[in-house]
């Protein structure tokens, strides 16, 4: 005899599962949305910083736009990496995702030398957090600060994939752990984005 | 698998043409509304696709969209009519 489906209402009322995903997944999710606010609320900050300062830098001068795209590049390209591990983890095949969560390890790593260089060249300029040689003293704030921030997420994604690799090397994750790292590097690079319009673009 | 390469190809157009806006002369407004529509477009994509938001039930696609984008807007909304009239208010101060 077949069970009439259970409508939304009906996983509420009994305490089952309303979004139809584990625990896990769902509290990510609600981690993305507090994280992902926070950003939200920092580049809210930054907006209101640029109207109020009296001279804002054109960015094209200060920043070698071709080398952040550079760095768009390799972020985008882990991200695809990353999906694809998780399809393969989903797939069972372990030694592809295991190949495409250290491909992506490598990425985040290769953002993050990219990055640390990136800093170097504009403290060598006279970038500080309070002063800058090109305008508004905000500026190089919201620049370490907005910048500094996501490459402490990104920094935070390449320590998962690392444990994830092991685990997944040994045998010990599954293919919901595998996806929860997936859901984490995929906000980082989502964040990207925004910082990459508002920032460097705009 | 396939699809995500799509998608990654899509989102390397994306910013290949916003670096080329960046330095094309379009209407600051123009430009302004592009790059913004460029980025929530890109932004969909990773959602939908790399997060797989378009196979989720429809209670958690709009959890995450009401959680965090309408929220963030009415942040936005907050602030702009104080952001917009900044320089007004730092004159009847006196003072920044």
């Amino acid at each position: 005899m077949t069970q009439p489906a259970a409508t939304t209402i009906d996983r509420w009322s009994g305490g089952t599962c309303p979004f139809d995903a584990g625990w896990r997944k769902v509290m990510m999710w609600w981690f993305i949305i507090t994280d992902g606010l926070l950003f939200a609320g920092f580049l809210g900050a930054y907006g209101y910083a640029r109207i109020l300062a009296l001279r804002w830098p054109d960015q094209s001068t200060v920043f070698s736009l071709p080398y952040i795209a550079a760095m768009t590049f390799v972020l985008i390209t882990s991200s695809a990496t990353m999906a694809s591990a998780v399809e393969a983890a989903k797939e069972g095949k372990r030694r592809l995702a295991l190949r495409f969560i250290v491909l992506t390890a490598i990425g985040g790593a290769v953002f993050l030398g990219m990055q640390a260089y990136e800093w170097w060249h504009l403290i060598e300029e006279g970038a500080r957090l309070n002063t800058n040689p090109w305008g508004d003293a905000s500026f190089s704030a919201y620049f370490f600060l907005l910048t500094g921030f996501h490459g402490s997420h990104v920094l935070t994604g390449v320590s998962i994939l690392i444990t994830t690799a092991i685990r997944t090397a040994k045998g010990w994750s599954t293919a919901d752990g595998v996806e929860m790292a997936g859901l984490y590097w995929h906000f980082v690079d989502l964040v990207w984005v925004f910082i990459f319009t508002l920032f460097y673009l705009l | 698998m396939r699809g995500y390469w799509i998608t990654w190809f899509v989102l390397l157009v994306f910013t290949v043409v916003m670096l080329w806006a960046d330095t094309a002369s379009i209407p600051r407004l123009a430009f302004v509304v592009f790059m913004i529509a460029a980025m929530l477009t890109k932004a969909s994509m990773i959602g939908a696709n790399f997060m797989h938001l378009r196979f989720e039930r429809a209670s958690l696609v709009l959890t995450v969209i009401v959680g965090l984008l309408v929220t963030a807007v009415i942040l936005y909304i907050l602030i702009v009519p104080d952001a917009a009239r900044i320089h007004e208010m730092v004159v009847e101060g006196g003072q920044r």
